[in-house]
């Protein structure tokens, strides 16, 4: 399902050129639940972000499907995010000006995968899926952190993307809530969902598939580990 | 600290840029009327005290020599001259008639008093030559070198040579008047046919040449010293000394335009109130560490006040010089509307003093609030500060009242909601928004509420055309023409004459209500009418109109009554007609806006006590068509008519020519608040799209998020963009629901200012449509530099900001 092939990324800072990823191979298949795990600045966010199309690597290939992403343009490329890719944030990250509802419903407006007719009700079934559809009509800051959350989610589901990413999003979380996020997206994962997780938490083991760690851009060879299902 | 200001307005950069072209825009508009009102008031006055106006002017029978000597003799003057002002009408080729003003000098080459400037061409003027104010040469369409024919009331058309210009700096101008001022000897007067005679004294005060009442007294011992030598003062006029006669008006016009001009410039603060609460808001972090490590409020205050000085001090360094240019420009457009030319275009030093000093002043007080407010955060909170807006979206009633209004496309509901996220910066924007729109609506509607009240005034005149007569004549010879004179509908024989109320000596010092207002002590227009007129329908203000019958009754155009206080229907007058006295009743007041002071009687009544039975000295005429060749084609051949039954017109002005020089005064107020309005909307325009730069440096997280779930730039841009049309949209809403009260008001302080009259206040609903288009077109355009650059960012950029 996901794909990258000698991915680095190199940015220009004040202090000159420093590498955030080195040459990083990594296939990710379909259905699997995947923790990137590693230090601050290891890297971590910016491989999710190649994956997600949301940065471009200077180096390498990544494909996501069948779809080689490094090369679309910025307006394919948001087609393609809104349609394939969902995303989770630590901050939540839902628009403060919208419902839980209408925040669901904005990717949809964006991809138009569905009649707008057909789009409210969509929003619905997510929320209730995720378990906050009594708060469908409240706006952001009337919503807990956890609520918040959970709503993240159901937006990231909007256009059903075969990939969910997700940015340290328990980062925000009390560890009960925590908890119940992962558990959210292991039911999505077992639902042939690809799901790959950034995250600090280290004790995941009966929750997702593998884990791979990054040390300063570089995955640690061998590091990579699959837990028992 | 130089260091942190410097550092700041860098990132700052464009924002900074887009305040300081506001606040440079305000000044540059203040300076410019303010410079302007220096400029013309110093230089209408000194250009008029240059010709040595007369202080006064008495007018009496046929001066000889002796007269003169005798009044010269008076120890209180230093100077005085005869000259003659006679009616007559002037045309040039195969042009129209026009209305003349010839003014008899008896030697052009020793004018001390009230002096002429030569232009071009001969001067002085020989026997058979005539000169023309600079300005009317364009009303008479002659050129120097031309033969033109002139003829007044008591002689035969004669050709004269037009052999040169003069300017008079004491005239109105020529062309607003629609008349020729000429100048002639008093031999080419005796050329025309007339008597070769001059009948005015304009005499100068010897001291105290600006007291009034000094000037009174004195005129008051030369009109005893005229009439002891049998010579009866016909009458007196006594101008505002060394004041020019329309120095108070357009003093009070500029001064009404500086005041707006500081409008503009305050507006523009707002944008530093903007900016800057911006600016504290995402530094509280660095006040906090500030403060951390030993800066005092006031020690950090200062930063952001030297921040907001250094803004006001680039403004006025880009600002004034523009407003030097403006005022240039407006002086100039200004002196060609008075008839007087500039000698020095420098301003005084006061006024790049006080626009400096307001200049400053604007931005640092518009910064008073945001600064000291951010400054005055403790230190736990500055550094506990996450970056979060505490005004959170949601928190108000008026935030889950937007959010319960739904629609089905989401891009625009977020475009809409977000307009109300910073409501105070809103508010700020919408009010230069708005202030531009209401400028523009009012300069509209106070066009059409003027053409309204104009509208007003002249239908009551039911007439096309009104001829003065060189003499009064008997009107069974007048109607004798008329009926020889196709195209006439309907005439009546009217008799006009002057009077002045019987009371004190010299009289007041003349106030020159432009275009009507009060009256001067030259007296005012007295029209006897039939009673049963289907001319004239005055619109009746109090009491009535005149009735068959009437005997001693008069009615008052408002003009005339407000120059006598107490006066209204039911009082009694007494006037001051020819030589004698007569008292009449006031049965009624006529509203008459714009009008010079008149008094209506019955002609019946007037034929009866005054032996004029009969007899007319002007009339009114109804024309079949009233375009303007058929009305000059009836001119002619009225003229002709009354050639042939040896009667003779003086004067003529029709309704379309009477018209016009109100529309001119109209066009000065109209082209004024166009360019406020354009001046207002150039600082709202950029206030918009500060406050839309700020709202999306605020947001450039949430654009991340929008790009990262599937928005294309395009759709960003298109959001943005929205958000600042309905910012657009809601100034033109607020603006028009002022509209109505701000514009009516206004108008009347400008008018009444001007004209000393109040309007007949009239929408002009065009204005709500025209200015709709301009505000959804400055939103457009405000929003879209903003707007590009929000769909420009990166996604990770985005994302990344905090």
């Amino acid at each position: 399902m996901i794909s990258l092939r000698g991915v680095g990324k190199v940015y220009d800072s004040p202090a000159g050129p420093f590498g955030a990823l080195k040459n990083v191979d990594l296939e990710i298949a379909a259905g699997e639940f995947v923790a990137i795990v590693g230090k601050s600045g290891s890297g971590k966010s910016t491989l999710l972000n190649m994956v997600g199309g949301i940065d471009r690597p200077s180096n390498g290939t990544v494909t996501v499907g069948d779809t080689p992403i490094q090369r679309m343009s910025e307006n394919d490329l948001a087609l393609w995010r809104g349609r394939t890719v969902g995303f989770v944030f630590q901050f939540f990250q839902l628009l403060p000006t919208l419902t839980a509802a209408e925040n669901v419903m904005l990717p949809m407006d964006f991809c138009r995968m569905l009649p707008p007719r057909e789009r409210r009700a969509r929003a619905l079934e997510l929320l209730d899926r995720i378990g906050v559809a009594d708060q469908a009509n409240k706006l952001p800051a009337a919503l807990s952190g956890g609520q918040q959350q959970r709503v993240a989610i159901a937006r990231a589901l909007a256009n059903d993307p075969p990939v969910i990413l997700a940015d340290e999003p328990t980062g925000n979380l009390d560890s009960q809530t925590g908890d119940a996020i992962f558990r959210l997206f292991r039911e999505l994962a077992d639902a042939r969902k690809t799901v790959v997780v950034v995250t600090h938490e280290r004790d995941l083991s009966g929750i997702i598939d593998d884990t791979v760690e990054l040390v300063d851009g570089v995955v640690v060879p061998g590091f990579r580990v699959r837990h028992a299902g | 600290m130089l260091g942190k200001i410097l550092g700041d307005f860098k990132q700052e950069r464009i924002r900074t840029g887009l305040v300081v072209l506001a606040m440079a825009l305000g000044i540059a508009g203040f300076c410019a009327v303010l410079s302007a009102y220096g400029i013309l008031t110093r230089e209408l006055n000194q250009g008029y005290l240059a010709t040595n106006p007369a202080s006064a002017t008495l007018t009496t029978d046929k001066i000889d020599d002796a007269l003169l000597a005798a009044i010269a003799s008076n120890r209180g003057l230093s100077d005085v001259e005869a000259r003659r002002v006679v009616s007559g009408r002037i045309k040039a080729g195969p042009a129209q008639w026009r209305n003349l003003t010839l003014f008899v000098v008896k030697d052009f080459g020793k004018i001390r008093v009230s002096t002429l400037q030569p232009e071009h061409g001969a001067w002085p003027p020989a026997t058979g030559e005539i000169l023309i104010e600079r300005d009317a040469l364009q009303v008479a369409r002659a050129r120097i070198g031309d033969m033109v024919t002139v003829k007044t009331a008591a002689s035969q058309e004669q050709a004269l040579r037009l052999s040169g210009s003069v300017h008079d700096v004491g005239q109105a101008q020529a062309r607003m008047e629609n008349g020729v001022y000429g100048y002639i000897t008093v031999a080419t007067l005796a050329q025309l046919g007339e008597q070769p005679f001059l009948d005015q004294l304009n005499i100068l005060v010897a001291q105290d040449r600006f007291n009034v009442d000094h000037i009174r007294n004195v005129v008051a011992e030369v009109r005893k010293s005229v009439e002891s030598l049998q010579h009866p003062v016909r009458r007196v006029s006594i101008p505002q000394p060394g004041k020019h006669p329309h120095a108070e008006i357009m003093g009070l016009l500029l001064l009404a335009m500086s005041g707006f001009g500081f409008v503009v410039l305050a507006l523009s603060g707002i944008l530093v109130v903007n900016l800057l609460s911006a600016l504290m808001a995402s530094q509280v972090g660095q006040i906090g560490v500030m403060k951390a490590i030993g800066g005092t409020r006031w020690r950090i205050a200062r930063i952001y006040f030297a921040q907001a000085l250094l803004m006001g001090a680039a403004a006025i360094l880009i600002g004034v010089p523009i407003g030097v240019w403006g005022s240039r420009e407006l002086c100039r457009y200004l002196a060609v509307f008075l008839n007087f030319d500039i000698g020095s275009f420098a301003a005084p030093a006061w006024v790049y003093l006080l626009v400096a000093v307001i200049g400053l002043l604007v931005p640092l007080f518009a910064a008073g609030y945001p600064v000291w407010k951010g400054t005055g955060i403790s230190v736990r909170e500055a550094l506990a500060d996450s970056g979060v807006s505490s005004n959170v979206f949601g928190a108000s009633a008026f935030d889950r009242a937007l959010a319960g209004m739904s629609g089905p496309f989401r891009p625009l509901l977020l475009a809409i909601r977000n307009s109300f996220r910073q409501r105070t910066r809103l508010v700020l924007t919408l009010i230069t928004l708005s202030a531009s729109g209401l400028f523009f609506m009012s300069a509209l509607n106070i066009r059409a509420s003027m053409i309204n009240t104009l509208d007003r005034l002249f239908s009551a005149k039911k007439f096309d055309l009104s001829v003065s007569l060189a003499s009064m004549y008997p009107f069974e010879k007048v109607e004798r023409a008329l009926r020889n004179t196709p195209g006439i509908v309907r005439a009546e024989g009217w008799i006009t004459t002057r009077a002045s109320f019987a009371k004190g000596g010299g009289g007041g010092a003349a106030k020159h209500g432009h275009g009507g207002g009060a009256p001067t002590n030259d007296g005012f227009v007295v029209i006897a009418l039939p009673t049963n007129t289907k001319l004239l329908t005055p619109e009746i203000s109090e009491g009535r109109g005149l009735l068959a019958g009437d005997t001693d009754a008069i009615v008052l155009n408002s003009a005339l009554a407000s120059s006598e206080p107490g006066t209204q229907a039911g009082s009694t007058v007494t006037l001051i007609m020819g030589p004698g006295q007569m008292s009449w009743r006031v049965v009624g007041i006529a509203r008459e806006p714009f009008s010079p002071a008149t008094a209506y009687i019955s002609k019946e009544y007037l034929e009866q006590v005054g032996g004029h039975d009969g007899m007319a000295n002007s009339v009114r005429l109804k024309l079949e068509k009233t375009d303007a060749a058929s009305i000059d084609s009836v001119k002619a051949s009225l003229d002709r008519s009354l050639e042939r039954e040896g009667l003779r017109a003086l004067a003529s002005a029709s309704k379309l020519e009477s018209r016009f020089s109100f529309d001119q005064h109209m066009l000065m107020i109209y082209v004024f608040l166009i360019v406020m309005a354009g001046i207002i909307g150039g600082v709202g325009g950029l206030g918009l799209m500060t406050t839309m730069s700020l709202n999306v440096l605020e947001r450039r997280r949430e654009m991340g998020v929008l790009r990262a779930i599937g928005a294309s730039p395009r759709i960003v841009w298109l959001i943005v963009v929205a958000e600042s049309l309905i910012i657009g949209v809601l100034s033109w809403l607020l603006a028009a629901l002022v509209a109505w009260p701000f514009s009516r008001a206004l108008g009347s302080v400008l008018t009444v200012l001007m004209f000393r009259t109040p309007l007949d206040f009239s929408m002009e609903l065009i204005g709500l449509v025209i200015w709709f288009v301009v505000s959804v077109s400055l939103g457009i355009l405000a929003g879209f530099l903003p707007a590009w650059r929000a769909s420009k960012l990166t996604v990770r950029e985005a994302l990344a900001n905090s």
